[in-house]
Formats: C-alpha cells, sequence, structure tokens
C-alpha cells in the first residue's frame, strides 16, 4: 500500500523540485490622499466618532447588548458588575451549605466521611450524641461543630460526593465573598445551615427517613431485624 | 476703576478659572478613561455617592414646583395684548416640549426598567419615538394656532381681554404640568438611599481626591526646589491665558444714581435694552478679564511660557527619560511657536484688529473665521495641538519611548497638576480656537437687539430681545462652543497615531511655516484687491457672508432634531445561546440580578 498522499490533496510543504512560487502584493501608493494626510485623518475621526457615539447612547439609554446572551453582537460588552453578574453553569460548585431536616436540625450524621475525603482538609467536625429520649439516639450523631475554612478549601466537591446523608451540598451558587480577615472566612455550622440552595429551599428534594416514619425500616444499634 | 469693578473683575475670574478646572477634571476622565468606549468597554464610572432618597426627592421636586410657579406667573402676567400673545406661543411651545420630553423619557424608563403601575404601563405601551414625532407634529400645529391667532389680534377681530385670558389658561397649564412632573419623579425614588453617579462624572472627583492622598515621591538627587515648582510653572500660563478671551459682549448697567460714579446701587439697574451696535450708555461691563488692546499678543506671549514648567521638570527630575522629554517639549513648543503665530495673520489682516472682542464682532458681522480662513484654521489647529503637547504631536511625553517624559519621576498631587495643566490648555486652547475661527460668544443672526436673519437686503425673520436674555444666550453659547470644540480635540487623540519626532520637526518647518507664510501674502493680496474692487464685489462678498451664518444657523436647528432621531433609533440583535451559562441567564431573564445568579 502506497504511503503516498492522495494526488487531490495539496502538500502543504513545497515538494522537492519545484519552483517557488511567489504573491507580489503592491506598495501601497503614496498618492496625494494618502501624503495629504488630512482625508485619512478625516476617515478616522468619522469611524472613531460613530463608534463613541453609538456604544454611549447605547450604554446611556439602557440598550447596550446583554453581555451574555448578546455577547456576539455588536457594541459594549462590560458587565456593571454589582447589578449586572454573569450566572454560573448549572452545576457550579460555590459555597458550601448543610442541609437541614423537617424539624431544622441538621442532616449531617457526624460520620466524618467529607472530611476525610477532603484533600484540603478544610473540614473540621466534633461530633455529639443525641439525647436519650431522642428517637435519633444510638442510631446517629449530630454535628456539635461543623467548620469549614473556605479559604483552605479547593471546591473540588468530593465531601458532597462522599456525603451519604447528602447534608452537604455546593448548590448555593455563590463564591466566596471578599471579607477583610481570614477569622471571617471560617463558616461555622449555624451559617452553613443558614445558606440556601439556588432553588432558595435549606433542604434537599431526597427524602429522609426519621426512626418512627412509616418509611423508616427500623433498622437502630438494638434491633437488627 | 471703582470698588464695584475690581468685585465684578474677581467675579469673572472666579468663574472663568472654575469652568476651566471643573471642565479640565471632566476632560480628563471624558478623554483618559471613557477611550475605552471605542474597544467596547465602559471605562471607570463606578464612583458614587449615597445620599438619603429624600435629598433626591427634593432635588426632583423643588425645581419642578419652582419652574412651575416661574411658568404661571410669569406667563400669566403681560403688559399688552401683543406681549400676552408672545407669551402664550412660547408658554405653548414650552408646554408642547414638556410634554413630549417626559413622556419619551417615561416610556424610556418604562422599556428598560418595567412600569410601576398601570399609568406607567399604558404610557410605556407606545414607543418612545412615537411620542417623539406626535410632539413634532405638535409643535408645528402650535405655531399654526398662534401665528393665526395673532394674525387676528393685528387685525382687530381678536377681543384683547382673550388674549389674556388665554396666556394666563397656557400659563397656569404649564406650571401645573411641570409641577405634577416634579412630584411624580420624586415619588417614583423608591425610599432608602440612593447612589448619585451623575453618569460617572463622580469619577473625576473621585480620581482627584485619590491624588491628593497619594504618595508625592521626590528622587534622591533631584533638584528639590525646582521639581516642587515646575508643575506650577506650568499649570499657571494655561490658567492665566483665558483672561483676554471674552465670554461674552458688553452688560450694560444704567447710570441709575445720575452721578456717573459705577457703584453697588447701579448693578440692580441693568438696561432694558441694547441698540444693534450695542452702544452702552451707562456703565459698560465687558465680559472679559482683561480687555487689553494687544489680546492676541498677550495669548501668545503667556502660551510660550508654557515650556518652562516642561522644560524645568525634565531637567529637575534627574532622570534621563525625564530630561529627554523635557528637551522634546523645549524644541517642539519653540519651533510651532513661529507657526502658530503666523497662521491666524491671515485672519488679523482680514479683522484688522488684535482685540478678541471687535474679531468676534466682526465675525457676527460678516462670516465666522473658518470660513474666511479655512486653511489658517487647520495649521492653527495643528500648531495648537503641538502646543499642548497633544497627540499627534505628544513625543515629548512618548509612552512607547521615554515612558511618560518629562512628567516621569512625578506622583500625586504634582502629577495631577501637570494632568489638569494638559487639560486644562485643552480648555483655553478651545476657548481661543473658538473665538477666533468659529465666532466667539456669537450665534449667527443674533445681535444685541435680538435676531434678524437677512439675506441680502431681504428680512426674513425678525424678533427684538431684552438685554439680559441676549447677554445670558452669548454666555451659555461661549461655553458650549468651548465645550464641543474641547471634545472635538479629544476625538483627535482617540484617533491619531503619533509621528515620529524628525517627522514633526519636519512638519512644522518645511510645511506649516511656508504654508503659513503663502496664506499671510495670498490674505493680504486678496483683502487689497477686494477693497480696490469697488461696491458690487463687496456686496457679493456681504452675501456669501450671510449665506454662511444661513449655513450655520440652520445646522444649529437641525442638529437637535437629528440627535434625538438618533438617540431613539431602534436596535437589533441576535441571540446566540450557545453555552448553559447563557441558558441559564436566558432562563433568568439576562443578566440582571435574580436570586438564581451568584
Amino acid at each position: 500500500m502506497s504511503t503516498h498522499a492522495p494526488e487531490s490533496t495539496k502538500p502543504w510543504t513545497k515538494p522537492r523540485g519545484t519552483e517557488l512560487t511567489t504573491k507580489v502584493i503592491a506598495r501601497p501608493k503614496r498618492d496625494f490622499e494618502v501624503q495629504a494626510y488630512l482625508p485619512a485623518v478625516a476617515k478616522g475621526l468619522a469611524q472613531t466618532m460613530s463608534t463613541f457615539f453609538r456604544n454611549t447612547k447605547e450604554m446611556v439609554l439602557g440598550q447596550k447588548s446583554d453581555p451574555v446572551l448578546e455577547g456576539f453582537s455588536d457594541g459594549v460588552t462590560t458587565l456593571q458588575y454589582p447589578e449586572e453578574k454573569r450566572p454560573y453553569p448549572e452545576r457550579f460548585r460555590g459555597l458550601h451549605r448543610l442541609t437541614i431536616r423537617d424539624d431544622g436540625s441538621p442532616r449531617c450524621v457526624a460520620c466524618l466521611c467529607c472530611s476525610t475525603a477532603c484533600p484540603a482538609q478544610c473540614i473540621h467536625i466534633e461530633a455529639g450524641e443525641y439525647d436519650e429520649e431522642s428517637g435519633r439516639h444510638g442510631y446517629e450523631r449530630y454535628p456539635v461543630r461543623f467548620v469549614i475554612d473556605e479559604l483552605r478549601c479547593i471546591f473540588c466537591g468530593f465531601c458532597v460526593e462522599a456525603c451519604p446523608c447528602d447534608a452537604i451540598r455546593m448548590d448555593t451558587g455563590m463564591h466566596a465573598v471578599p471579607y477583610d480577615s481570614r477569622e471571617q472566612f471560617i463558616y461555622e455550622r449555624d451559617l452553613l445551615m443558614a445558606m440556601t440552595g439556588r432553588d432558595g429551599s435549606r433542604k434537599t428534594a431526597n427524602p429522609r427517613h426519621e426512626p418512627g416514619d412509616p418509611s423508616h425500616p427500623g433498622l437502630d444499634r438494638e434491633h437488627a431485624h | 476703576m471703582s470698588l464695584v469693578e475690581v468685585v465684578l473683575a474677581l467675579v469673572k475670574i472666579l468663574v472663568i478659572i472654575g469652568f476651566c478646572l471643573n471642565m479640565s477634571a471632566l476632560t480628563t476622565w471624558a478623554d483618559r478613561r471613557q477611550s475605552a468606549m471605542l474597544q467596547h468597554r465602559v471605562g471607570p464610572n463606578r464612583a458614587v455617592i449615597n445620599l438619603p432618597s429624600f435629598v433626591i426627592q427634593g432635588a426632583l421636586a423643588t425645581p419642578g414646583l419652582l419652574l412651575g410657579a416661574v411658568a404661571a406667573l410669569g406667563i400669566g402676567g403681560a403688559a399688552s395684548p401683543a406681549a400676552a400673545m408672545e407669551r402664550m406661543a412660547l408658554g405653548l411651545q414650552l408646554t408642547v416640549f414638556v410634554v413630549w420630553f417626559h413622556l419619551v423619557v417615561l416610556s424610556w424608563r418604562v422599556h428598560v426598567k418595567g412600569p410601576l403601575n398601570a399609568f406607567e404601563a399604558a404610557i410605556g405601551s407606545t414607543l418612545p419615538r412615537s411620542y417623539f414625532f406626535a410632539g413634532l407634529f405638535a409643535h408645528g400645529a402650535g405655531i399654526a394656532v398662534t401665528s393665526l391667532l395673532s394674525q387676528r389680534l393685528a387685525a382687530g377681530l381678536l377681543p384683547a381681554a382673550s388674549v389674556y385670558t388665554g396666556a394666563r389658561v397656557v400659563g397656569a397649564l404649564l406650571g401645573a404640568l411641570m409641577a405634577a412632573i416634579g412630584i411624580y419623579a420624586a415619588m417614583r425614588i423608591p425610599k432608602g438611599t440612593f447612589g448619585l453617579r451623575l453618569a460617572g462624572t463622580l469619577h473625576a472627583l473621585a480620581d482627584s481626591v485619590k491624588m491628593i492622598f497619594k504618595e508625592d515621591f521626590v528622587p534622591k538627587n533631584a533638584d528639590k526646589l525646582l521639581h516642587s515648582l515646575a508643575p506650577m510653572i506650568a499649570i499657571f500660563p494655561a490658567l492665566v491665558v483665558l483672561a483676554v478671551v471674552p465670554f461674552g459682549s458688553v452688560l450694560c448697567f444704567e447710570d441709575a444714581n445720575k452721578n456717573g460714579l459705577f457703584e453697588f446701587s447701579d448693578l440692580a439697574h441693568v438696561a432694558p435694552v441694547m441698540t444693534r451696535d450695542a452702544i452702552c450708555a451707562g456703565h459698560a461691563v465687558p465680559l472679559q478679564i482683561a480687555d487689553l488692546n494687544v489680546g492676541i499678543l498677550y495669548l501668545f506671549a503667556i502660551s510660550s511660557t508654557g515650556v518652562i514648567g516642561a522644560a524645568i521638570a525634565g531637567w529637575s527630575s534627574d532622570n534621563k527619560f525625564s530630561l529627554l522629554g523635557g528637551l522634546r517639549a523645549a524644541s517642539q513648543m519653540v519651533s510651532y511657536e513661529v507657526a502658530m503665530g503666523l497662521s491666524i495673520m491671515g485672519l488679523l489682516v482680514i479683522t484688522s484688529t488684535l482685540r478678541l472682542q471687535p474679531l468676534v464682532d466682526w465675525q457676527n458681522q460678516n462670516a465666522w473665521g473658518v470660513f474666511v480662513q479655512p486653511l489658517g484654521f487647520l495649521m492653527f489647529l495643528a500648531a495648537t495641538a503641538a502646543e499642548t503637547k497633544r497627540v499627534p504631536f505628544d513625543q515629548p511625553e512618548g509612552e512607547s519611548e521615554i515612558v511618560a517624559g518629562y512628567f516621569v519621576e512625578y506622583s500625586g498631587f504634582k502629577w495631577g497638576m501637570f494632568m489638569a495643566g494638559e487639560y486644562v490648555e485643552v480648555i483655553t486652547s478651545s476657548a481661543i480656537l473658538i473665538t477666533l475661527f468659529f465666532g466667539g460668544y456669537s450665534l449667527p443672526f443674533l445681535y444685541a437687539d435680538g435676531v434678524l436673519v437677512q439675506i441680502g437686503d431681504t428680512v426674513l425673520f425678525q424678533y427684538k430681545m431684552n438685554h439680559v436674555a441676549v447677554t445670558v444666550l452669548q454666555s451659555l453659547t461661549f461655553f458650549g462652543k468651548t465645550i464641543l470644540m474641547a471634545f472635538f480635540q479629544v476625538f483627535f487623540r482617540w484617533t491619531l497615531p503619533r509621528f515620529r519626532y524628525d517627522q514633526l520637526m519636519k512638519f512644522g518647518w518645511t510645511k506649516l511655516l511656508p504654508l503659513a507664510i503663502a496664506n499671510l501674502v495670498i490674505t493680504g493680496v486678496g483683502v487689497v484687491a477686494i477693497d480696490q474692487a469697488g461696491p458690487g464685489v463687496q456686496q457679493g462678498f456681504a452675501l456669501l457672508g450671510q449665506l454662511s451664518q444661513a449655513v450655520v444657523a440652520l445646522l444649529l436647528l437641525a442638529a437637535p432634531i437629528a440627535l434625538v432621531w438618533l438617540l431613539l433609533r431602534p436596535v437589533e440583535r441576535t441571540r446566540f445561546l450557545h453555552s448553559t451559562s447563557t441558558r441559564f441567564a436566558a432562563a433568568a431573564g439576562g443578566v440582571k440580578a435574580s436570586p438564581m445568579q451568584a
């Protein structure tokens, strides 16, 4: 089988032995219009003015193209940041939040899966036992402290993957806000529980089966089947 | 010189200095920052003053109420039926203007931000440009109706009492309309704080405040005294040059106390009307700081000292780049001084005066300097750009070669003074340009006694105006023209690339200078020839001058209409939803703030 390229495709290097082909580009003429300088100045001024006035008009009158939706259109595409924001993609990993149950307690069972999975070691959890009277006592624990250092976090999302209870999510759609001291980036449990997802809810769509619910399988430490 | 004249001179100085400094800050912002608009970006315009909303509400409602009261009282009471008719016509036009203008604004706001109530939804259902065209039609109809009525009044068919009533009704209508608009605008402001941005111009203020607080750096081996002195020397000539430029004609006060002395009590008695040749019987206050008989020579003498500041700054900074910049500035400014002076000699030969006020009067009587001396204008424009070290002649601060030239070692407010000096020079050179070539404070066909449109010997239109109205109009014209010309010069900086230094020198000495001399010779020959040619040719030139004034007047009338038409032109765009975040934004209704976004 021949290794030569088919004859229909032109070689992109000059084949050996062929003549060099050159394309002669005419020098720009130094005719009177160019040498007089003024016609060129007038042309340039017209170009500058039309661009400037069109863009100014569209910005001042609020007709400026939407920088995201009409990014390919002519005109100013500057985002006026606090008023206009570039939306993040649907699966954007933003700041963390801790989801809550129907009674307002954290879904988190302090299993330490997230802090174990975290490559940046930015999660610190202190686990606590529920009261004796609580149906959850002996079945699961809760986080007394749940701390995320948002400066240390690399937003990889491993904590969300690791969580068995859908208790930690990164669907707030928010990026870290510029604070003026490091302490402010240390997010405590109550702050994390106060944050909502993009849908405005502090819960998740996944159901949680509490002890005593009809849907609960009835398993706990004392009663295994 | 009496005490009153001293006080008035101080007031004039304050007006001019205030105008220069404010406009220089604004021009700096516009020139250095808003050129981003050419690259489809917005320059920095985020400076904001947060005011409580009641302040803004007061600022919106008070002028409406005040103007409404002024309109209701001013149009209502008139001395004679003819005056009442005139005020009624004016009031009707103002009413039509106020109505269509605010309908356009409200409709546009509704289109941009959405309606607040059913009334706004109804207003917004019609496009702004429809209101504009309806307004133009209403203007025409109003003119037709009032001219018909005034004809009937002149013929005695209309009772005088009904004209008085009509004027009162129109005045009350206009007053009520303005008050209502002011109150409604105030009501639209939501509670809380309101960010005052003034279309971004506050950024100039923020910049200058920032410069005061920045570090003032002086190089170790610099000449400390000269290094500090140079910015002051640079800004001083730019500020004092405007002393001889008239920003209005003569303001005439009557000799009310009949003692021949100009006293403070005379200030309350402005002459009611002037004759066409503007001869003042009482106390004349020329609207210029110093009425020197060597006006233009003073201009050149002062503006040529501007080179000292740049040269001293370059030398005292102990920096090779600064020194090169200072040397370039010095040689360039000295070179172009010659061409600059010679390029306007032709104009001076024609007008045969060195004073600037008679120069403006000559242009008002005959034709603007730019029509008489087009080549002189172009040469003077080029020489001025070189004198003020602006593009395309800004080699003294050529960033690509010598960093920033003579002010490379300056920071903080001293640097700010160089910057302010440069832009004060832009303002002053614009003022000089319009005074020499664009009729200064004069408007076509506007004379000291009012408007008189006359082509040849036929009077097309005549309208008497009082002295204060003419003077205010002329002053506004001067400042407006100066701002427009400064903006025009800013466009040069945005458009033209810099010359090479040898090209600059060659252009100055081998092109501009011979051309200026040729222009002077040809003008001289032409002036002598026209003087000898007899009355027929002279009348022909007078007619040409009147036609040039008519062209300018027509352009002045057409410009606002063209401006509004361009502003209200619809914009069509295409949307490509090419990424997930774009689709996301589209679902959320664009990139406006919404809970679905970060």
